[in-house]
């Protein structure tokens, strides 16, 4: 054995105390990066019914823990070597050279390197087999027996992701020493710093940053929006919170310290001066960990309701089980719909083949098309119209909406209901008492908070709804339509929505009825004089059973992802956590021993102390709560927009989550206490 | 009036096991009165240090005691002892121990902290102390911002700040230079001849020389001491460098 690779495992179990914890970090995020690569890659997956959405996620998974992996990996090299320049000092002084100290630390890197990425591909394999069970069940398919896809062609990618990161940080630490002198690297020995100051910019800055993520988080209104608003307050917020953590706090207490009363009092002296200095040294890892902290509480409670709430969403999004409506063009190519009746019959054929009992079929006529408009005009002259102030507009005649809702509105002729369905940042919220389609005025004598017709798709352009008196109304817009638009005109829509006497039985059997249907739709067309079979048919089939396995497989695919990168960020916050107790026990030690020898007991010594590691610890906790409670308004309005309104169940999932990871945060804090009290005693 | 009273101290640490013991003090016994300013002489591994930190109940002895003002540190509880040691002893180290966090100010006012005075008593008291020091005007500044010699003077403040019945000095000179060890070495002059008594602890010539009196310590026993008498501090400088001579001879004095 070289006398390097010697000293380079003297040196790893010298220092085991912070050897371990980078070896189990590099282990840690390479066994998840390992895990949502190998999914990410993973084609029998995507096979699996519902595994589609599985790729796409993973994706997000593997660029964020591959950032997270670069800044985890170089915050613990770096504070490696700061808290081992003595030990190179002591090397340069006893006459070695700057090369050979990278020799022995190249030997070091490589022995922790390799261990590091061994430990994390074992620890990736086992969990990856783990996952997999994991996301079947998520699916709710069956476990596929021998599911194993680990194979040179994801280990490799990975090992060698992993190895450049290290070699970058050698390279890093090579620098550092070679642009060191020995008498800096010796020169540990506490020199006192200066005591923080207040800036003021940087307090005023944060507090308003801070203070105008919060407001756009409370105040934003619109769902839609919310989505670009949300990244607008995340940065925000992070920044205020740097900001807050680092001058803030120095704020407080200095203007603690200015109250003489409070100040000189044994409980309040040695906190209010120590924590300055904490402060000072850690402000920046403190709001790291309130950072991750949120955005584990904000994942993993916004994807567990997701998905707990997937049944109500399904519930809500289907009050009947199956939606259809289909479409064919006529010789002269005019677009025309299956009647209702026609698809009521087919909807009740396809039922009794299977079995199937049907409850109720709703047939709703509704005209469903787009106008540009402006202040209450609807413009159909394409000319004139501006993309941006496309709305879509669903009319509906008051008999249809009656049957619907069981809600009598009493219209007559030109007076209609107005909603808005689905409000857009194009267009305003429309707030005028009529709307013009055609040159005739439509009265709004009463406004509407829902309507029947749901969008099931997440549009750019406002939906409005219309309820209108008659048949004769509906078909006099029909006609400026028509006529304006040709053949790209929308046809009245006819569509029925069965609701079956079993729902569960309903979606057993769901796939032969959807084939029967659709076999019988295409019999009717083609019995047809005028259908035009160079442009077929086409059809809108929604039914509760493809949406259950969507939605599971989706929302399943949003929680496996949640819970990895809450894993993953809880890894970082348990990792900056123990460094951070350890580097400070070797500064409090010397503290501890003055205050004992002045007179203090060991017991007041370690109250004192004590309560400031704790008071340090559970600000980034508290104050991640605090984030969360701002920012629920504007995560409500976002999992709105996904259609769960459940506020309670968000509420419920919000609440349990914070509970767990106080928990577990405690649990760390625990186990590094302890070896933070080792170091002191 | 004795302050300080020292029977047949013995000190033994056993090694891990009980095996290889050390006896650091064998029987060590003098008396301090008050007023008295005592040096206490010994090379490396006399048991200088034990018997400092006997003293200043850091540690524990033995056998035999150690009655200050009349009370048998061995009687106090352990409780109780912090705050004993707060309110009649004072301490000023060779590291000079001040807080990096505090300012030379609050370092010194820490005893009277932790004892719950009041914010005006407090600042009553550090006046006349940091003036006779020469440290009224650096009371705002932080350790590191000024001199070493100014650290030791904060330091011998805080000693002062509670009217100890004793002030324990540990190598007090050691991390100084010549001009701040005289300075220092003055103040300690100053504050005896203003009634306050002190123990220290030195293998400085130079520091001993400015006691009233010096024991000398070898091997854990009491093997020697000199009284100044009328001597001049130089004249007591050359009979402790001649003992030291003859100690290190290993000569025997009658």
């Amino acid at each position: 054995m070289s006398l390097y690779l010697r000293m380079a495992l003297q040196n790893i179990k010298k220092n085991a105390r912070f050897f371990i914890p980078r070896i189990l970090t590099e282990a840690g995020l390479l066994g998840c990066y390992f895990i949502v690569y190998t999914l990410y890659r993973d084609e029998r997956l995507r096979q699996v019914r519902g595994g589609s959405y599985l790729p796409a996620f993973m994706f997000i998974g593997v660029v964020v823990i591959a950032l997270l992996t670069i800044i985890l990996m170089l915050y613990t090299n770096s504070f490696l070597m700061k808290q081992r320049k003595r030990e190179f000092g002591l090397y340069n002084v006893l006459g070695m050279e700057k090369r050979h100290v990278a020799k022995v630390l190249f030997h070091e890197s490589l022995i922790s390197a390799l261990a590091g990425v061994a430990a994390g591909l074992v620890f990736g394999c086992v969990f990856y087999k783990l996952s997999t069970l994991f996301i079947c069940r998520l699916l709710g398919v069956e476990t596929i027996l021998g599911f194993y896809y680990i194979s040179a062609k994801m280990i490799v990618p990975v090992a060698v992701f992993f190895l450049i990161i290290d070699a970058f940080a050698y390279v890093c630490n090579c620098i550092s020493i070679a642009f060191m002198k020995p008498v800096e690297l010796m020169a540990s020995a506490h020199t006192g710093e200066k005591e923080p100051k207040v800036k003021w910019i940087t307090l005023i800055l944060g507090i308003l940053s801070l203070g105008s993520g919060y407001f756009i988080a409370v105040t934003v209104k619109n769902p839609l929006s919310a989505i670009g608003y949300f990244f607008v307050a995340v940065i925000l917020v992070m920044i205020g919170t740097y900001f807050l953590f680092i001058t803030g706090t120095i704020f407080v207490l200095k203007a603690l310290k200015k109250r003489k009363e409070y100040y000189y009092s044994p409980k309040h002296m040695t906190a209010v001066s120590g924590l300055l200095y904490r402060m000072k040294q850690n402000a920046v890892g403190l709001a790291s960990i309130c950072i991750l902290a949120t955005g584990v509480l904000v994942m993993i409670s916004t994807t567990v309701s997701l998905y707990a709430g997937a049944d109500e969403m399904l519930r809500k999004h289907f009050p009947q089980e199956l939606y259809l409506e289909a479409y064919y063009k006529d010789k002269e190519g005019m677009e025309r719909s299956i009647p209702a009746e026609v698809l009521t019959q087919i909807a009740e054929d396809a039922a009794a083949k299977n079995g199937l009992e049907i409850r109720e079929v709703l047939q709703q006529y509704y005209l469903d098309t787009s106008f540009a408009f402006k202040d209450g005009v609807c413009i159909v002259d394409r000319s004139r119209s501006n993309m941006m102030d496309v709305v879509t507009i669903y009319f509906m005649t008051e008999e249809v909406y009656e049957k619907l809702t069981g809600e009598k509105l009493k219209l007559s002729g030109n007076d209609i209901a107005f909603c808005v369905v689905n409000a857009s940042s194009s267009a305003e919220n429309y707030k005028g008492d009529l709307i013009n389609v055609g040159g005739t005025d439509y009265n709004i004598v009463k406004k509407l908070s829902s309507f029947p017709v749901e969008s099931s798709m997440i549009s750019v352009f406002a939906h409005y709804g219309v309820v209108v008196s008659d048949e004769a109304v509906l078909d006099r817009i029909n006609a400026v339509q028509t006529e304006a638009y040709g053949n790209y005109a929308s046809p009245l829509t006819e569509r029925i929505a069965v609701k079956y006497a079993d729902r569960q039985a309903a979606c057993a059997v769901g796939d032969a009825v959807s084939d029967d249907m659709e076999k019988a739709m295409y019999r009717y067309v083609e019995s047809l004089e005028d259908y035009n079979e160079d442009y077929g048919m086409h059809y809108f089939l929604d039914t509760l059973w493809v949406a259950e396995v969507d939605y599971s497989s989706m929302y399943g695919s949003f929680l496996f992802l949640g819970i990895l990168l809450g894993f993953v960020c809880l890894f970082a916050t348990a990792l900056i956590i123990y460094y951070k107790q350890i580097s400070e026990g070797y500064e409090d030690r010397n503290r501890y021993q003055i205050m004992q020898k002045i007179g203090m007991s060991q017991k007041e010594v370690k109250a004192s102390i004590g309560s400031q590691v704790l008071m340090v610890f559970f600000l980034p906790l508290v104050v991640a709560g605090i984030h969360i409670c701002f920012a629920f308004p504007l995560l409500k309005k976002l999992l709105n927009l996904l259609l769960l309104s459940n506020t309670a169940l968000f509420v419920i999932c919000t609440v349990i989550t914070f509970l767990v990871f106080a928990l577990v945060y405690v649990m760390i804090y625990g186990v590094t206490a302890k070896s933070y009290y080792k170091i002191v005693r | 009036m004795t302050i300080l009273d020292v029977k047949e101290l013995k000190k033994t640490y056993t090694g891990r096991f009980g095996g290889n013991k050390v006896q650091a003090l064998k029987n060590v016994s003098f008396t301090v009165e008050e007023g008295e300013y005592v040096a206490i002489m010994g090379e490396s591994g006399s048991g200088k240090t034990t018997l400092l930190n006997i003293l200043a109940a850091l540690d524990k002895p033995t056998g035999g005691s150690v009655i200050l003002d009349g009370k048998d540190l061995s009687e106090v509880k352990d409780a109780a002892l912090a705050s004993f040691r707060r309110e009649n002893l004072g301490f000023v180290f060779q590291e000079f121990n001040l807080m990096d966090t505090f300012s030379l100010k609050d370092n010194i006012l820490l005893p009277l902290v932790l004892s719950g005075k009041k914010v005006s008593e407090m600042e009553e008291k550090i006046k006349p102390i940091a003036e006779s020091l020469g440290i009224a005007d650096i009371l705002g500044k932080f350790p590191y911002e000024v001199s070493g010699g100014q650290k030791q003077r904060a330091a011998a403040a805080r000693a002062l700040i509670t009217d100890p019945k004793l002030i324990l000095a540990d190598e007090p000179t050691g991390a100084l230079d010549s001009q701040s060890s005289a300075d220092l070495l003055r103040v300690f002059e100053k504050m005896n001849k203003a009634g306050q008594t002190i123990l220290m602890v030195t293998h400085s010539t130079d520091a001993a020389s400015h006691a009233k009196r010096v024991l000398f310590i070898r091997d854990g026993v009491v093997f020697h001491q000199i009284y100044r008498g009328e001597a001049t501090n130089e004249e007591l400088y050359q009979k402790i460098s001649d003992t030291l001579t003859m100690l290190r001879r290993g000569g025997e004095i009658r």
